[in-house]
C-alpha cells in the first residue's frame, strides 16, 4: 500500500484532538497540535502534510487567521475549517481570507471528514502535478532557447563553411588544394553529423523509457574495442581494459552504452599530442549491487575553472578538437536516468579520469 | 604591404576559405591564423609590427570554446590605445541570432560584421572601406 496521507489537526481542546486521531489514524498519518506553534513545528518537520484541519474558535488566534498566515508560509496543504457555529460573516471571512477548501461542521460525522480528506487530497495531487509539469515546461523552454541559439551556430556554421568552400572552388584549379579543401569540408560535415546524432541521443534520453535487462560488461566492451581499434592504432594510443564483473548486473544498456561511448570517445579525442605513451584505460568493477566504471586518459586535461561547467549543455572546454557541447551533458542525463553518479579528476596536460557509479536495478 | 590579416576561428575550413579569399585579392598579403582567441590576443600584445603595416584586419569568429569573440574584444579594449589603433576588427560569424548581432553592434571595437560565408564581393567592399580610412593603396 502507498504511504498514508499526512494530515494535521489544530484545536485547543485536547478531547477533540484525541477523538479525531482515534477515528482517522488507521487510514491516515495524523498529526495533532493543541496550539499554533506546535502546528507550525509539524508543518516544518513534515512539509508533505497534505490536509490541515483547524478549529475556528481558539484563544489568541482564530482558525481563519491561522489559515490566512499559512497561505503565505505553507501554501501547499489544503485547508479545512472545523467550526461549531456558522454565522455568515465567519463563512465569508474563512473563504475570502483563509481561502479554505471546505467547511466541516462540529460535531463532525466520520464520513464527512473522510470525504473532505479524499477530495482535498485529489486537489492537492492535481496541484502538485501541475507544479511538476510547470517545472518541466520551464526547463524544456530554457533548453529550447539554447537549441534555437545553437542551431544558428552548430548547424548553420558547418553549412556556411561548405557554401563558402563551394564559392572558393569556382576559382580553384589546383587539384591538391582542392583535395585539402574537400578534406576540411568532410571534417565540417562530420561535425554536423555528430551534432545531429547527439541531438537525437539527447532527445531519446529526455523522452525514452527505461528498458531494464541483464548487462554483460565483457560483451559490451568487446563492441567498444572494435569501435576504437582504428582510433587506437592510428593515433598510437594504448587502450587498456580491465573488467571484473563478479555478479549479474541489471540496467538499461542504451543509456549505459551512451555513457561509456561518450567518455571513451572524449578520452581518445582529447589526447595530448605531445605525450609519447598515450593511454586510454577503462576499468569496470561490478560488486555489491553497483558498477564502478573509470575512464582515464593521458590527455590534455581540463582547467580547474572549467570543471564545474563541463556537464552543461553546449559547454566546450577545449578548442583542440571539434566538440558539439552535447557529450557530457548527455552523459549526465543518462546517469540521471540510471540513478548513477559521476565525478571527474583532471590535471592539465596530464590527463583526466571520470569515475561513474551505477546501481544495479 | 600596408595591410595584413589575422583570422581567429575554431573551424579549419573557415580559415581555409578566408585565406583563399584574401589570397585571391592579393597573394602577397600576410595572413595569420589562430584557432584559439587567447593565443591571438597574446600575439597582438607581443607582436612588433613591420613599420610599413598601417592596419591589421582581424576576422573574428564569435562562437568559440574557451575565449569567445566577445571575451576577446573585451580583453582587446583594455590594451594600450596605440595597439588598438593598429587593428580593425570584423566580426565574421555564421550567427543570425538577433541577440548576437545586437551585442556585436554594442562594442565599438567591432568595426563591422560579416555573415559567413564571406564572399569575394563582400571582402572587396570591406577592403575598399579600410583602404579609404587608412589611406592604403590596394593595388
Amino acid at each position: 500500500m502507498a504511504e498514508k496521507i499526512k494530515i494535521l489537526y489544530l484545536d485547543d481542546e485536547m478531547d477533540n484532538l484525541t477523538g479525531f486521531k482515534a477515528t482517522l489514524r488507521l487510514d491516515y498519518q495524523v498529526y495533532t497540535a493543541v496550539n499554533v506553534p506546535t502546528a507550525l513545528e509539524h508543518l516544518v518537520k513534515h512539509p508533505d502534510i497534505r490536509v490541515i484541519f483547524c478549529d475556528q474558535r481558539m484563544p489568541g488566534k482564530t482558525g481563519v487567521e491561522f489559515f490566512e498566515e499559512l497561505r503565505g508560509t505553507h501554501p501547499l496543504p489544503m485547508r479545512i475549517l472545523l467550526t461549531g457555529y456558522t454565522d455568515i460573516d465567519s463563512v465569508i471571512d474563512s473563504i475570502n481570507r483563509g481561502n479554505i477548501f471546505r467547511f466541516v461542521k462540529k460535531p463532525w460525522i466520520e464520513a464527512e471528514l473522510v470525504s473532505a480528506i479524499e477530495e482535498a487530497n485529489k486537489f492537492y495531487q492535481a496541484n502538485s502535478m501541475l507544479a511538476i509539469k510547470n517545472d518541466e515546461l520551464q526547463r524544456a523552454y530554457s533548453e529550447l532557447d539554447k537549441f534555437a541559439y545553437s542551431v544558428s551556430h552548430d548547424i548553420r556554421g558547418p553549412l556556411s563553411g561548405i557554401l563558402g568552400a563551394i564559392n572558393v572552388a569556382r576559382d580553384m584549379h589546383d587539384i591538391a588544394e582542392m583535395r585539402e579543401m574537400l578534406f576540411l569540408m568532410e571534417k565540417s560535415l562530420k561535425k554536423l553529423d555528430t551534432y545531429i546524432l547527439s541531438m537525437h541521443d539527447y532527445y531519446s534520453l529526455q523522452r525514452g523509457e527505461l528498458h531494464i535487462g541483464e548487462v554483460d560488461f565483457q560483451k559490451m566492451v568487446e563492441e567498444f574495442k572494435d569501435i576504437y581499434r582504428t582510433a587506437a592504432s592510428t593515433a598510437q594510443i594504448n587502450f587498456k581494459v580491465n573488467i571484473n564483473q563478479r555478479e549479474p548486473f541489471r540496467s538499461d544498456t542504451v543509456p549505459l552504452k551512451l555513457v561509456l561511448n561518450n567518455l571513451l570517445s572524449n578520452a581518445f579525442k582529447y589526447q595530448n599530442k605531445n605525450t609519447d605513451a598515450k593511454v586510454v584505460e577503462l576499468n569496470i568493477e561490478v560488486n555489491k549491487g553497483a558498477a564502478v566504471i573509470t575512464v582515464s586518459d593521458t590527455g590534455i586535461g581540463i582547467l580547474g575553472n572549467h570543471l564545474g561547467e563541463i556537464f552543461n549543455l553546449f559547454y566546450r572546454a577545449s578548442s583542440q578538437e571539434a566538440g558539439s557541447g552535447f557529450g557530457l551533458y548527455n552523459v549526465k542525463s543518462a546517469l540521471l536516468k540510471l540513478n548513477g553518479q559521476i565525478e571527474v579528476n583532471s590535471v592539465l596536460n596530464k590527463g583526466t579520469t571520470f569515475k561513474v557509479i551505477i546501481p544495479s536495478k | 604591404m600596408e595591410l595584413s590579416f589575422i583570422i581567429i576561428d575554431d573551424t579549419e575550413l573557415d580559415h581555409f576559405i578566408a585565406r583563399k579569399m584574401i589570397g585571391n585579392v592579393n597573394a602577397a598579403y600576410t595572413v595569420k591564423s589562430f584557432m584559439d582567441a587567447g593565443l591571438a590576443l597574446q600575439h597582438i600584445i607581443s607582436h612588433k609590427h613591420d613599420s610599413a603595416i598601417k592596419v591589421v584586419l582581424v576576422f573574428l569568429d564569435i562562437h568559440m570554446p574557451m575565449m569567445n569573440g566577445f571575451e576577446f574584444v573585451e580583453a582587446f579594449e583594455k590594451l594600450e590605445q596605440a595597439i588598438q589603433d593598429k587593428y580593425y576588427i570584423v566580426a565574421l560569424t555564421s550567427s543570425i541570432e538577433v541577440s548576437d548581432i545586437n551585442r556585436i553592434a554594442s562594442y565599438s571595437s567591432f568595426r563591422t560584421r560579416i555573415t559567413k560565408p564571406i564572399t569575394a564581393d563582400g571582402l572587396k567592399s570591406l577592403l575598399n572601406t579600410v583602404a579609404a580610412e587608412f589611406g592604403i593603396s590596394l593595388t
